[in-house]
């Protein structure tokens, strides 16, 4: 839209935009940019311009509707979900396409709907369309365009044409550029990018002013409706989408700090190599590695969701093993403990979840499955082949329990597109993906892959028997009625036979060497869980638009884990023995700006789960969850069941197993998080039960000095500073109160304390 | 989204809530009724197996068998006798039992005989490992039972906990763990864990699969047993077993009791081998098998997604029988098969579809575990194949035969068995204890042994598997009843599946038990064969159907019994002779009502059963008068003339009394101890007096003698309250209460003749 455009001469030709510090001049297609301290060169041209005899659309070429009138409404925004693309009828019964993707259904809802009383010939400025569109009618949407803007002039000629639509031998729209595609740029400046779109008859037009633009973090930067990129001071790797008529494409901007990059740690494998280099590229000075105790801490809790014991850590700072950081994470990685950890964050994402009683076998022997393939250490893309193919009854082969939860094929491919590929489907279901090359063929070649699953009953109320139902796979476009054969993505599956399960056929796709999303949605995933930050954000919405922070570095951990057959344990073992993993939390003078680039360790708050069985762990207690044995660590919960009783990991967090988006999962603070660990009566119970670690303590008779270090072991795994040591001595010293309130307010006080709370 | 959830389901329980209220309602006005009049049902023993050739203590609980006298064996050489104690009275609840050196490996039926006749069975293992017995609790690491490789434990899952074993094992050892659970009727679906000697887990297995394990390091290993869901208690009991088997040796899992839908396999005169092997790779048309007709393989789906393939000439017109065993070998497998003609022209192939087949369906409804009783809860069909396969075309053919559940699954233990064969026709049949709906959820009553009251008739449900087109009579038969019991059999009728199985004890019938056995008989091809009918129960009765999936099997024999001292409370009695009746015409049939119980409500909806009248509409009888009467009606029920036997059943809610006879004895028990108490009583105040008025140097003796009166008196004492809390129990015990069940009457031979040509 334009802001506070001025009419020089005829309004559909000669448009000057001031907005902020930039001028334009626009005609028709070209565009001038003009500082606006230029006020008087702003005013030659202006004149220049005016002396120069304007086009005559008329006279010159008719309008296209598909190339020129479309685009003026995509830019006005009259075609988004929320206006006149509203699933249904539109709105008030005026019904556009999504972004305009279905221009000859446009074109029949613009002349032919409404007994054609939408457009007047006759007297063009005085259509419906152009009435509603600048406000000069009552218009729920407001003013989209000004009449004295280039896109009403548009119409307006449209419309005086006779409302013509393309004819087949006009050009069409082949390819969309956007320049620069990428470039460096300071921190602080600006970019004016140019959208140029290239017809079938060669011809080119600068399509600046009519393109759609994002960013795809408003943080780093922002961009105008015509195209200004502003960077601001944050350092990294931002990109902008741009689209136009249903082709994207993308500026990628990187924003160096442009400090001195020296000293950096010696790279342990490939990932130190990439992330330095990119660190290196950025002028961005990483931290140093982190201590002992903050790595034995970071990398326990990351793998297997809790803090180390106080022996663990006593024995590892004791250490002077140069390879006990290796070690520890080999040792971590063989214990059932990160066996439990991961299937709780895989069990949530694959809808776990229990609505009734009776879901009970089928999510403990579902939660088992997953849990169990972690501690086998299953490859990757044996573990999605199991689920997605899975046969039988839940019992007999728990992975089917999967389609208890996720009966619909359309369901069943947009959660395994989004989980296991990093695609966001569900927009082509109803029309083409706005943001990707993705359409409603391909949804529905995906849909056919699971059009073949049979069930049976199986006996037991709400569970089915799943099996491969013998025939042709195919699914039915909804909008064309065209029966479609299954399809991955664009990839060519070759004739799947009436009796092979088309599933398997997905499945060999998703694990082939060459599957563009399968393994980089993993590792992405992963880096994300152990970096807070996934490389592509959100973790879940990979596209060409949306392209990684760093590339090479993705790429890199992609054929690592692929080469090492999708092996989930040596891709935590290579993120996690990598020192960019290890580097401290502490920023430098340089690198506090750093949010995306890894120079620094990005602190996470424990999870619920983590949390709830940290704060036992340091009281000394244990949580009573229904009907599992006394002991069960919440991370080892088989559901989200536990949640209603638990009112702890609700105000944490803990995911409710409805959605495949890791998002689920809260994990911003709240004021009630806050309250709920200063006095809710649960924590209070765990502080002062009699078998707790506080009542132990003031029992026990050993020196304070040696109980105060027990404690910081237990919650920092660290010795405590001699200042610490001072003050807690001190107050477990002070007379009046008894030894166990004082221990008490001391966990209570440790527990409360951002180095407990967080992963760090 | 979350409330809409919550709403519905809400909404359905109070919909549930009220259609149970409502269905209460209609069946009985009490609420508090129960289902099933008490079945003497052994529940448990502990061990749960014995070693060949050993003795072993043995402890049962179970329903209704306080009063168990004799523990028996499906197979003689396992004998038991009562244990006693120290003074030579039997314990409660204890016997030895002992395992002839001759007795077969395998599980056996263990039942007890009570005052209300034979119980349900218990599976009983006999194996050769040495035995152990879980003594205390092992639920933590350091409280784990050491357990010695090759032996088995015997041993009961508490409640939300882990049960910790260690045992001690060399490098390279290679050691398998079997846990027996759901095959010797167990409800443990186990989760059973190798762990190291700290306890991290090393090997899991929760399907019922066996750990296969090669010892990484000398040393001792923990193995963890847990239920799916942490649930314990009696009936979550296992045989956990760890023995050492040479590398590459095949493992031979513990013994299971049987599916139900196992009956029908194999056909009669089956060899127990496979002719033929598959041979792999005969996965695809370029490299099947070839094979002639008829034949008989054996094969495996393995790897996943197994496809096995072969080719066979046929000629235009030739009929085929084909059948696949393997989901009724207990394995959890669906084979599915298709069949192909193959036109060749030069390298291409035209290929016509001539036969598929999957599943072999239940004669009759299964019963979908819902609220409401809607058909039998076992399933006598099979994801098995059996089908005709029809020749259409000559020239070659291709059979591919996959399973339809092994898309993912490596385990070459899912194997099969097909057989093509030319007609044979023939039947399979097998019998449960007949259901009806009597109360909404509770399935008690399925479980019942066939533990008859005198003057009690019970119905077996009796389902037949036609083979090979086979479609005539089968008529059913029941030998080995004890004295007083007879038995008939409402036939299978011809193209038909299902028959009853009426097993009536007269009112004098005596206390007895007897072996019986179960037969279908038909002429085939001018031949009479004879069919033995396996009989299937529920390991456990099930009060609540929601709760709880039932998993019936087959039972080794078919004991019947007889009480001899408690009664059915309502003998319904038609004439014995045969009643005859005109084709067309009205049939009148006085029954003639014993009763011997007071009942809650004042009608018996009555229902025929009996091939020809079972669509006679239902009526009622009144359950005060001494009789009644039943018309059928031959026109509106279109029966043609023949021989019928036939019966009436319907569901009575009786009041009934538990034990009324012990009542008796406890009052005359209770007497006795009062009198005897009154009169070491008075025996003690005599002494006391005595003592009072003894003289110094007589003074002790006396003294002597009022203190061993007195601890005589505190001994009468106690047995005054023992005795006064017999009396209680058994008078809250025969007290009377609602209880339904079903009544059927005795069998009633009806001859229609044809009408007389006008």
């Amino acid at each position: 839209m334009v802001q506070n455009g001025v009419e020089l001469w005829r309004p559909s030709t000669l448009i000057v935009d001031s907005s902020g510090s930039e001028m334009f001049f626009s005609i028709n297609d070209a565009r001038l940019r003009i500082p606006s301290r230029s006020r008087f060169f702003a005013v030659f041209v202006a004149l220049l311009i005016i002396s120069v005899p304007q086009p005559d659309y008329a006279a010159e070429r008719p309008v296209s509707f598909v190339n020129e009138v479309m685009p003026v409404l995509t830019k006005a925004g009259c075609n988004v979900g929320v206006c006149h693309a509203k699933a249904g009828n539109g709105q008030n019964g005026f019904q556009l396409s999504l972004l305009g993707f279905e221009p000859l259904e446009d074109f029949e809802h613009l002349v032919k709907e409404g007994r054609g009383r939408r457009l007047f010939a006759g007297a063009p400025e005085r259509s419906v369309l152009l009435l509603k569109a600048s406000g000069q009618v009552p218009h729920g949407g407001g003013v989209r365009l000004e009449p004295s803007s280039e896109g009403f002039a548009l119409l307006r000629e449209w419309i005086r044409q006779g409302t013509p639509y393309d004819r087949d031998g006009d050009p069409k729209l082949v390819s969309f550029e956007v320049e620069p595609a990428r470039g460096t740029v300071k921190r602080g400046a600006e970019q004016q990018l140019t959208a140029r779109a290239k017809y079938s008859d060669g011809s080119v037009r600068d399509v600046t002013g009519k393109a759609l633009y994002e960013s795809n973090d408003k943080a780093m930067a922002e961009v105008s409706e015509r195209g200004l990129v502003k960077i601001s001071d944050i350092v990294g790797n931002a990109a902008v989408m741009v689209r136009y008529q249903g082709k994207v494409s993308v500026y990628s901007a990187s924003v160096p700090l442009g400090a001195p990059v020296e000293n950096l740690p010696s790279s342990k494998s490939f990932v130190d190599e990439q992330v330095f280099a990119n660190l290196k590229a950025l002028g961005i000075p990483p931290s140093a590695v982190c201590d002992d105790a903050t790595f034995l801490r970071r990398v326990t809790l990351d793998i297997g969701g809790r803090l180390p014991t106080e022996e663990e850590a006593a024995a590892f700072l004791a250490s002077k093993d140069e390879a006990k950081r290796d070690k520890v994470i080999d040792e971590l990685l063989r214990s059932p403990d990160y066996a439990d950890f991961f299937a709780n964050k895989w069990t949530a994402l694959l809808k776990n979840r229990r609505d009734d009683a009776s879901d009970t076998v089928s999510n403990f022997a579902f939660h088992a499955w997953v849990r169990d393939s972690f501690l086998a250490n299953k490859p990757y893309d044996q573990f999605v082949r199991e689920l997605l193919a899975a046969t039988g009854t839940v019992i007999g082969n728990p992975p089917v329990a999967w389609y208890k939860r996720v009966k619909e094929p359309k369901q069943q491919i947009e959660d395994v597109a989004q989980l296991f590929l990093g695609v966001r489907m569900q927009c082509a279901q109803c029309h083409h993906h706005p943001f990707e090359r993705w359409s409603q063929d391909d949804y529905y070649s995906l849909t056919a892959f699971f059009s073949q699953v049979g069930r049976k009953p199986s006996g037991t109320r709400g569970e089915d028997l799943i099996f491969h139902k013998r025939g042709i796979a195919v699914a039915e476009n909804m909008k064309t009625g065209v029966p479609l054969k299954p399809g991955a993505l664009g990839d060519a599956i070759p004739e799947i036979a009436a009796d092979e399960d088309p599933r398997l056929k997905l499945a060999d796709w998703m694990g082939s060497k060459n599957n563009p999303f399968f393994a980089k949605s993993l590792v992405n995933r992963y880096w994300k869980h152990f970096f807070v930050r996934g490389l592509i954000e959100p973790e879940d919405d990979i596209r060409d638009t949306n392209p990684p922070t760093n590339p090479a570095l993705l790429e890199a951990l992609e054929k690592h884990f692929i080469a090492s057959g999708f092996d989930l344990k040596e891709l935590v073992r290579v993120i996690t023995q990598s020192r960019a993993y290890q580097l401290s939390e502490e920023p430098n003078e340089h690198n506090v700006v750093d949010r995306q680039n890894y120079s620094r360790y990005y602190p996470r708050r424990l999870q619920a789960e983590v949390l709830l069985d940290a704060i036992d762990r340091l009281a000394g207690t244990q949580t009573d969850f229904a009907n599992l044995p006394p002991g069960t660590r919440a991370v080892a919960l088989p559901d989200n069941s536990y949640n209603r009783s638990s009112q702890f990991l609700r105000v944490f967090g803990r995911p409710e197993a409805e959605s495949v988006c890791e998002c689920e999962r809260v994990q911003s603070s709240s004021l009630a998080q806050s309250l709920h660990l200063l006095n809710a009566p649960e924590l209070k119970a765990k502080l002062a039960t009699p078998t707790g670690r506080a009542e132990r303590l003031a029992k026990e008779d050993k020196p304070a000095e040696a109980k105060v270090r027990e404690l910081y072991l237990a919650a920092f795994s660290r010795e405590p500073r001699p200042q610490e040591l001072k003050t807690a001595i001190d107050y477990l010293n002070e007379p009046g109160t008894a030894a166990n309130a004082n221990y008490q307010d001391l966990i209570w006080a440790l527990i409360n304390t951002k180095e407990f709370l967080f992963n760090h | 989204m979350t409330d809409f959830v919550f709403n519905s389901r809400y909404c359905s329980m109070l919909l549930a809530a009220l259609f149970f209220g409502a269905s209460l309602g209609l069946a009985s006005p009490s609420f508090a009724q129960s289902v099933g009049l008490p079945a003497p049902r052994l529940l448990t023993t502990t061990p749960m197996g014995a070693k060949v050739g050993s003795q072993v203590e043995v402890t049962i609980s179970g329903e209704h068998i306080e009063d168990a006298d004799e523990l028996t064996f499906s197979d003689r050489r396992i004998t038991a006798t009562r244990k006693l104690n120290a003074t030579g009275q039997p314990e409660p609840n204890k016997y030895v039992v002992t395992v002839a050196a001759d007795c077969p490996v395998g599980i056996h039926e263990a039942r007890v005989m009570t005052r209300l006749g034979i119980s349900s069975s218990r599976a009983f293992s006999v194996g050769t490992l040495d035995e152990a017995v879980q003594t205390k609790a092992n639920t933590t690491l350091a409280t784990a039972m050491e357990l010695k490789v090759n032996s088995i434990c015997n041993a009961t899952m508490t409640q939300r906990a882990v049960d910790h074993y260690v045992f001690e094992a060399t490098k390279g050892q290679r050691v398998i763990v079997d846990c027996a659970t759901r095959g010797i009727d167990s409800k443990l679906d186990a989760v059973v864990i190798i762990a190291d000697a700290v306890g991290r887990d090393l090997l899991v297995e929760r399907r019922g699969g066996v750990l296969d394990f090669t010892v990484p390091t000398d040393g001792k290993y923990v193995i963890k047993v847990h239920e799916l869901t942490f649930k314990g208690g009696q009936p979550y009991y296992y045989r956990l077993a760890v023995s050492e088997l040479p590398v590459g040796a095949p493992i031979v899992r513990l013994p299971s009791t049987k599916p139900v839908n196992s009956f029908s396999w194999p056909p009669q005169g089956l060899k127990e081998q496979a002719e033929l092997a598959e041979t792999e790779p005969n996965n695809d048309r370029t490299r099947a098998q070839k094979i002639s007709l008829p034949c008989d393989i054996g094969g495996s789906f393995f790897p996943a997604a197994d496809v096995d393939v072969f080719e066979f000439e046929a000629k235009k017109g030739d009929v085929w029988w084909v059948e696949v065993a393997s989901e009724r070998f207990g394995l959890p497998t669906d084979p599915s098969i298709l069949v192909q003609h193959v036109a060749r022209a030069g390298d291409t192939e035209k290929l016509t579809d001539v036969a598929e087949f999957s599943d072999i369906p239940s004669p009759v409804k299964v019963s979908s575990n819902g609220y409401a009783y809607d058909g039998p809860p076992y399933n006598a069909g099979t994801a098995d194949i059996l089908g005709k396969l029809e020749i259409k075309e000559d020239g070659l053919h291709r059979l591919q035969i996959s399973d339809l559940f092994g898309g993912t699954r490596n385990d070459p233990k899912n194997v099969y068995r097909l057989v093509i064969r030319k007609a044979a026709p023939d039947f399979a049949v097998v019998a449960w204890a007949m259901h009806m709906e009597l109360r909404n959820g509770d399935r008690n009553a399925v479980s019942k042994p066939l533990a008859l009251r005198g003057g009690a008739t019970m119905a077996l449900e009796v389902v037949a598997i036609r083979r090979d087109g086979f479609d005539g009579d089968i008529d059913l038969a029941m030998e080995g009843l004890p004295e007083g019991v007879t038995a008939s059999g409402l036939k299978i009728p011809a193209g038909q599946s299902r028959g009853l199985m009426l097993v009536t004890a007269n009112q004098n019938a005596p206390r007895a038990v007897g072996s019986g056995t179960l037969f279908g008989r038909a002429i085939i091809d001018g031949a009479a064969v004879n069919r033995p009918c396996r009989l299937a129960s529920f390991a456990w009765p099930i009060p609540d159907s929601w709760g709880e999936i039932p998993s019936p099997r087959l039972m080794a024999d078919v004991p019947v019994s007889v009480s001899g001292l408690e009664f059915a409370p309502i003998t319904v009695s038609p004439p014995k002779e045969v009643q005859t009746v005109i084709a067309g015409e009205k049939l009148t049939i006085p029954l003639l009502h014993t009763r011997r119980s007071e009942f809650s409500g004042a009608v018996l909806q009555l229902r025929a059963m009996g091939s020809g009248f079972d669509r006679t509409p239902q009526f009622d009888v009144s359950l005060t008068a001494d009789q009644s009467q039943a018309v059928l009606d031959t026109a509106a029920l279109k029966v043609a003339p023949g021989d019928y036997l036939i019966a009436f059943y319907g569901g009575a809610v009786a009041k009934y009394r538990h034990q009324p006879e012990a009542v008796t004895a406890a009052e005359e028990n209770h007497k006795k101890v009062m009198q005897e108490l009154m009169a070491i009583e008075a025996e003690v105040k005599k002494l006391t007096e005595a003592a009072k008025a003894a003289a110094t140097e007589a003074k002790p003796e006396a003294d002597k003698a009022v203190e061993a009166a007195t601890a005589k008196q505190k001994a009468a004492a106690a047995a005054v309250t023992a005795a006064a809390d017999r009396l209680k129990a058994a008078t809250a015990a025969a007290a009377p209460r609602d209880i339904v069940d079903i009544v059927v009457s005795e069998p009633i031979a009806i001859r229609v003749n044809p009408a007389e040509k006008k």
